[in-house]
């Protein structure tokens, strides 16, 4: 029996596990509609939930490796097969360290600021076609409106920590961090509009579809450059990495921070990395799209190609962290304020031009 | 119009990019800096007070510890004011070995240098490919001495002991490597827009000003006036040697680390011209030092061109084994006084660049 | 001429005498009120780098020896003042050389030399409430002075190591 819808197969596997018939009977005693679907997208959600941790363990193990062997050096190499399992032992470790609060801090924005930077990292992920054949949670309609403006969020969480830990380093760290996230977002929008202009959706999915024949990084040269300058500014990384810049401010909004808290603006971090690199796949590397082997289910080869696509952009950004400094603080602004907004519009100018000419 | 407060932002003593226990208190107006008050002293350990209870050949391990970097131009440092002091001359031998070893030590310690102002600015590959040579280094100055970072190897009279065997060959392969290493590095750095953003135009430092400061070292000459002691002031046998001083005019942070970087190149070709020597040069590498050594009385004042600037040694003797008073002349405790100036008006992030190349190590700030 | 000579000749009542360091470097002992004069002279004559502060308690005198170099002229001088022990005070030469803040301020600080007219003459290696100047000879040793740091931020110094176990013992509790 041949598959092609991830929503078919979790069906078919909870069916046969009896759970949906369960559920069915609980949702017709208790007089509750219960919608398998709504099953089904919990159980999907479940998944995504899973990939992603799973991810973002890897990419921390990546990180090290990748600056381990761009410096001449081997990185991890004690736990497991090359150190495989680091994240692991650092998750244990973080997990047993005391959970430390300054004494003048603002104890309730202090314990919530972690967890709304970690949650919109997370929520990016549900409108992504991660693969063929229905691998997406939902489908939104306007899904990368969604994604902007859930991403935008996670600075808040920053802003709240930052104010929270009562340290002026750390609110010198979340006031460079907000005014950073602002500048950048809006480029970073303008240039999605050029896509949407050419694609007139603005679901995610179709967007994908579009680009079976040619990439967007190809339609769209100039954008994609923007994209990808804001995109590294938006993730935090050097050379745009002001939210932290350990030699001026220690560790920027989390100096205050320990333990599993920390862990939480950490997690947040590599989850932001990878939803943007996704984002960024999707939107001009042809998302899922690439040679399909046979024999091999679309599905697997086009989540496959989805995953290779966000680890090589990924691996771009540790380059990049291994070859260049720091930008300094108002530098950043001005290159975001200065070269990127007016270049953004241009894009957008010429693009409208294109697309009304018909030659897009 | 907004109006906005200043306020105290504390650096320091525990901080990543104050490069020891050195502690700023700075006035912040929003993100610039509006004034600088520098804490010294947590490293202070007398050292001065302690060399008034040891004899002169006891000191030099304590010099070691001053600027733990470069260890060898200290203990060359002391050496040359005790040869000063009795007049002791040294065979030929043992000044090319000396001249070897500190020129190696200036590499040394301009690769620190370098690579933390490169990891203060963000980019954390450099430090780590200077330790890589660095360690090269340290592994000849190991076969020498026996110790990694506290040699205790240039001593009255001459060196601790005759090059061990196949010393020449592994030195030669070093020298061989390392110019194409440096350009390297150069590569990765010297072009990189990023860099010149950062460095150029920030930290100025005028040429008056740098002289009425104490400035000296790479520092002075990245502010364009041309000083070198070896050069000008010339001590050991560089005059038999061939190099020129590296100047910038430019007096920027970005111009001193260029100076910084041709001083690497200039240092590599004296160690090709000492090396060659010392392959050459028969005899003994130490003159005979009494093993209890009472000087003439008397004041001698030596300076020799160490990596971070002139560093001095100023001897008071009594005519006893011990010297009665020791006072260091530590280069970056002088060039220390002019970064308020050169910082003033700029960021937070212009200060650790400029601090960064100043070089400093509190051993020898705070002594 | 050399610049020996010539300050001896221009500023014949204030050179008390000329002598060679051991290492050959022309020195003059000065009166002390004549030091500022004399240092200004030099800096307008050429002598631009001070390259040493150094002050020397002798138990029946101090000195403080100033040792100047000129770039142009590539020659050394040394200046020497010699204070009363009991009262060691000498004009600042931070007006004419910037750099001679700290070098003064760590004399200070070690020998206990105080410089008239010095803009921020502290304490800078030791905490400011340390008890006495190490580097002059009658400096008790054995007396050990530990340093803490009060609920108020400031240095307190005490002899009592007990003091600073318990202060971190309340911080632990804490």
């Amino acid at each position: 029996m041949i598959f092609e819808n991830i929503y078919d197969i979790i069906a078919f596997i909870l069916s046969s596990a009896g759970i949906l018939q369960r559920m069915q009977s609980y949702s017709d005693a208790l007089g509750i509609p219960i919608a398998p679907k709504l099953i089904i997208i919990l159980v999907e959600s479940a998944l995504l939930l899973v990939g992603v941790a799973l991810m973002v363990m890897f990419l921390t193990w990546m990180e090290r490796k990748v600056l381990g062997h761009a410096q001449a050096r081997l990185g991890p190499m004690i736990t497991w097969y090359h150190g495989l399992l680091q994240p692991i032992v650092d998750g244990v470790k973080l997990l047993s360290k005391e959970d430390l609060m300054p004494r003048r801090a603002d104890k309730w924005l202090f314990f919530i600021a972690p967890m709304i930077a970690f949650v919109p990292a997370l929520l990016v992920f549900i409108p992504i076609p991660f693969g063929c054949c229905g691998a997406i949670i939902s489908d939104l309609p306007m899904g990368i409106l969604y994604v902007m403006a859930v991403s935008a969020i996670s600075p808040i969480g920053i802003l709240i920590g930052g104010w929270a830990s009562d340290n002026k380093y750390s609110l010198l760290g979340a006031l460079r961090a907000a005014a950073q996230d602002l500048s950048y977002e809006i480029p970073m929008v303008l240039t999605i509009i050029g896509i949407v202009l050419i694609t007139g959706s603005l679901s995610l999915q179709e967007i994908v579809e579009f680009q079976d024949k040619i990439w967007f990084v190809f339609l769209q040269p100039l954008g994609f450059i923007i994209f990808l300058v804001a995109a590294i500014a938006e993730m935090s990384r050097i050379p745009f990495d002001l939210h932290e810049s350990e030699s001026e401010f220690v560790a920027g909004f989390f100096t205050e921070y320990s333990g599993m808290k920390f862990a939480f603006f950490f997690l947040a971090e590599y989850a932001h990395l990878f939803g943007i690199a996704a984002i960024m796949t999707t939107l001009y590397f042809g998302g899922w799209h690439g040679p399909m082997i046979p024999m091999i289910p679309p599905i697997i080869t086009s989540i496959v190609w989805f995953t290779l696509k966000v680890l090589v952009i990924i691996f771009f950004t540790m380059w990049l962290r291994a070859t260049v400094p720091r930008v300094r603080v108002d530098q950043i602004l001005d290159i975001g304020w200065k070269v990127m907004l007016p270049l953004a519009l241009f894009n957008v100018f010429i693009t409208g031009l294109l697309v009304a000419g018909g030659v897009l | 119009m907004a109006r906005t407060e200043e306020y105290q932002l504390n650096v320091g003593p525990v901080h990543p990019s104050t490069h020891g226990v050195l502690r700023f208190l700075l006035t912040m107006e929003g993100e610039t800096i509006k004034d600088v008050e520098m804490i010294i002293g947590q490293l202070h350990r007398g050292i001065e007070k302690i060399a008034e209870s040891r004899s002169y050949l006891q000191f030099i391990p304590y010099t070691d510890r001053l600027d733990y970097i470069s260890g060898m131009t200290n203990n060359y440092g002391f050496t040359k004011a005790v040869e000063d002091l009795a007049g002791i001359t040294v065979p030929k031998k043992a000044e090319y070995l000396r001249v070897f070893v500190m020129e190696l030590n200036r590499i040394v310690n301009h690769l620190v240098c370098i690579g933390s102002l490169l990891l203060d600015l963000g980019a954390a590959t450099m430090i780590i490919y200077g330790f890589r040579e660095r360690h090269k280094i340290l592994e000849l100055f190991e076969s020498l001495s026996g110790a990694r970072m506290t040699f205790n190897y240039i001593r009255p009279g001459g060196v601790r002991g005759d090059i061990p065997e196949g010393f020449i060959d592994k030195a030669k392969a070093f020298l061989r490597d390392m110019p194409k290493r440096l350009d390297d590095y150069a590569q990765l750095i010297n072009e990189n827009e990023i860099v010149l953003m950062r460095m150029k135009g920030i930290g100025m430092l005028s040429p008056e000003d740098a002289i009425n400061y104490g400035v000296t070292g790479p520092m002075l000459r990245g502010s364009g006036v041309s000083y070198d002691i070896r050069k000008d002031d010339p001590y050991s046998v560089y005059e038999e040697l061939d190099f020129k001083a590296c100047t910038r005019p430019e007096c920027d942070t970005y111009a001193r680390y260029i100076v910084r970087m041709d001083e690497m190149y200039e240092s590599l070709y004296i160690a090709e011209q000492a090396l060659d020597r010392i392959e050459h040069l028969g005899g003994p590498v130490k003159a005979h030092f009494p093993r209890i050594f009472t000087p003439p009385e008397g004041e001698v004042y030596s300076r020799i061109e160490a990596p971070k600037g002139e560093l001095g040694f100023y001897i008071v003797s009594d005519g006893s084994t011990r010297p009665y008073r020791v006072k260091i002349r530590s280069p970056p405790f002088c060039s220390l006084q002019a970064l308020p100036q050169m910082v003033e008006g700029l960021k937070i992030p212009d200060l650790v660049a400029t601090f960064g190349i100043v070089d400093i190590a509190l051993g020898d700030v705070d002594r | 001429m050399s610049i020996q000579s010539e300050l001896k000749t221009r500023f014949g009542d204030a050179v008390i005498e000329t002598y060679l360091q051991k290492d050959g470097k022309p020195g003059l002992v000065l009166k002390p009120e004549a030091l500022l004069e004399i240092c200004n002279f030099l800096h307008d004559s050429g002598f631009d780098h001070l390259s040493l502060i150094s002050g020397t308690d002798y138990v029946e005198r101090m000195e403080v020896v100033y040792h100047i170099w000129s770039y142009a002229r590539k020659e050394n001088i040394v200046l020497k003042v010699k204070l009363d022990r009991e009262n060691p005070v000498v004009d600042s030469v931070t007006a004419v050389w910037r750099g001679a803040n700290w070098m003064e301020r760590e004399t200070y600080d070690l020998v206990g030399i105080e410089f008239k007219g010095h803009p921020d003459l502290r304490r800078i290696l030791l905490p400011d409430p340390w008890d006495g100047h190490p580097l002059r000879r009658d400096y008790d040793m054995s007396v050990d002075q530990y340093v803490y740091i009060d609920e108020n931020g400031k240095d307190v110094v005490t002899q009592d190591a007990s003091k600073i176990l318990r202060e971190e013992a309340l911080d632990g509790k804490n």
